[in-house]
């Protein structure tokens, strides 16, 4: 007797036994970077407070800028669906806001955020943002760049998608350029 | 599908996905000013200091280029169907070596797929060379079966368990954060019931893909309506990489649906 098709249905229901159940994580510097042999494929599955970037600028007469939203929003093209590195980029560059959230939040005590990598990754891409940086042929951001750039200074807020619901979980002292 | 047949699209559509990656990675490298290898290096574990010392060495930029550049070729041989136990070999090293470069990921789901797909292609060439090809391949495509439709099912079943996609509030409101987004003011997914309704087909259509197994015709079914649903991804979020590293896998679902058990 084949138990082939019994055995995928037992696979199927211990899958979605485990999807009601909330595990405990491994974590561990080689297991971050090979997450990918254990996806867990939850694709926008809820809504939540999501980082979203700040940053603004400091020109060289000593005026600081307003603070500017720093988050992809480019035109759709159809070769974009065979040759798409742009978006890709800036799909990228936002999930590093995402990451430096989440190192935020797991931050043991007597740590500083400023040495993580994720902050140091934000860091430049502020400063990018800020000085009309691209993706692409788009700025990362719909505010005029600041081209006499002397300092910048980002924030990282958390935001509710569709409301105003908003707090500021990082700011970053100003750096100077 | 004949498991022939199926291998030689598998082989094609994962080459040609391949290919698109590569060439985008190689065009990032001159865009981003970011991610740098100087930077992300602090990351790798000091020990075993070999693994770090070769990777500095690697993701120099003309080694970076080269191995992408052997990527290309590995992608372009897999098309032609000339690739072998080294050559998947070398494409999941390749493979690893792209996780460490982009912190475990450059395009989330869409590596996560692809890593799928070429761990198939190992086993696959491992299994069948220490037993008979025709075995190795079954094994490799029923591993790339299982893990396309444990996707649709996970995602699928997550979101009907949310009150905001049960009730079309969730897709409206991540339709508009896409990169191509937001939604036009008058757009049809701007209407709750609209909204609500395509929520509910999407969401259980993806939570049944199991049923995909049962029949090859139900397999087809599924398998096109996942092609239009990853286009319709790629056209608000701009996510290009899912659609070919998912419609790669198709094939493995197509012949596992139609054998016999």
């Amino acid at each position: 007797m084949d138990f082939t098709p019994l055995l995928i249905v037992a696979y199927f229901a211990l899958l979605a036994i485990t999807l009601r159940k909330r595990g405990g994580s491994i974590e561990g510097p080689w297991l971050f970077f090979f997450r990918a042999f254990f996806p867990n494929w939850k694709f926008f599955h809820g809504i939540n407070l999501t980082p979203r970037l700040y940053v603004r600028g400091q020109s060289k007469m000593g005026n600081w800028s307003d603070w500017c939203l720093v988050y992809p929003r480019l035109p759709l093209k159809p070769q974009h669906l065979v040759h798409n590195p742009a978006v890709n980029l800036a799909l990228t560059h936002q999930n590093l806001v995402d990451h430096l959230a989440n190192d935020i939040n797991d931050l043991p005590d007597g740590t500083d955020i400023r040495e993580r990598v994720t902050y140091q990754l934000v860091s430049r891409l502020a400063r990018q943002a800020i000085a009309g940086g691209q993706w692409g042929d788009r700025p990362m951001m719909a505010e005029e760049p600041l081209r006499d750039l002397s300092a910048f200074q980002f924030e990282v807020r958390m935001e509710m998608p569709g409301t105003q619901s908003s707090y500021l979980m990082l700011q970053s002292p100003e750096i100077p350029t | 599908m004949s498991l022939t047949l199926a291998i030689r699209i598998f082989e094609v559509l994962l080459g040609w996905s391949l290919l698109l990656q590569t060439l985008e990675y190689l065009r990032v490298q001159s865009l981003d000013r970011v991610a740098v290898w100087p930077i992300l290096q602090q990351e790798i574990p000091a020990r075993p200091a070999w693994i770090k010392f070769c990777l500095n060495k690697l993701f120099q930029p003309r080694p970076y280029k080269a191995l992408l550049g052997l990527r290309l070729a590995l992608a372009i041989a897999l098309m032609l169907g000339h690739i072998g136990l080294i050559g998947a070999l070398l494409l999941f090293l390749i493979a690893m070596l792209l996780l460490l470069r982009w912190r475990g990921a450059f395009n989330g789901g869409s590596d996560f797929m692809t890593l799928v797909a070429i761990t198939g292609l190992l086993l696959a060439h491992i299994v069948g060379s220490l037993t008979d090809s025709p075995l190795g391949w079954r094994a490799g495509l029923w591993y790339i079966s299982l893990q396309t439709i444990s996707s649709y099912f996970v995602s699928g079943w997550v979101k009907l368990m949310r009150p905001e996609w049960r009730s079309g509030r969730a897709m409206t409101l991540f339709l508009d954060t896409g990169v191509y987004g937001p939604l036009p003011a008058k757009s049809i997914f701007r209407n709750p019931t609209v909204a609500r309704i395509c929520s509910w087909s999407f969401t259980v259509w993806e939570g049944c893909f199991p049923i995909a197994l049962l029949d090859v015709r139900m397999a087809w079914m599924f398998c096109a309506v996942a092609a239009l649903f990853h286009f319709l991804v790629f056209v608000f979020f701009g996510l290009n990489r899912f659609f070919w590293a998912w419609i790669a896998t198709f094939p493995a679902v197509l012949y596992c649906s139609g054998a016999k058990w």
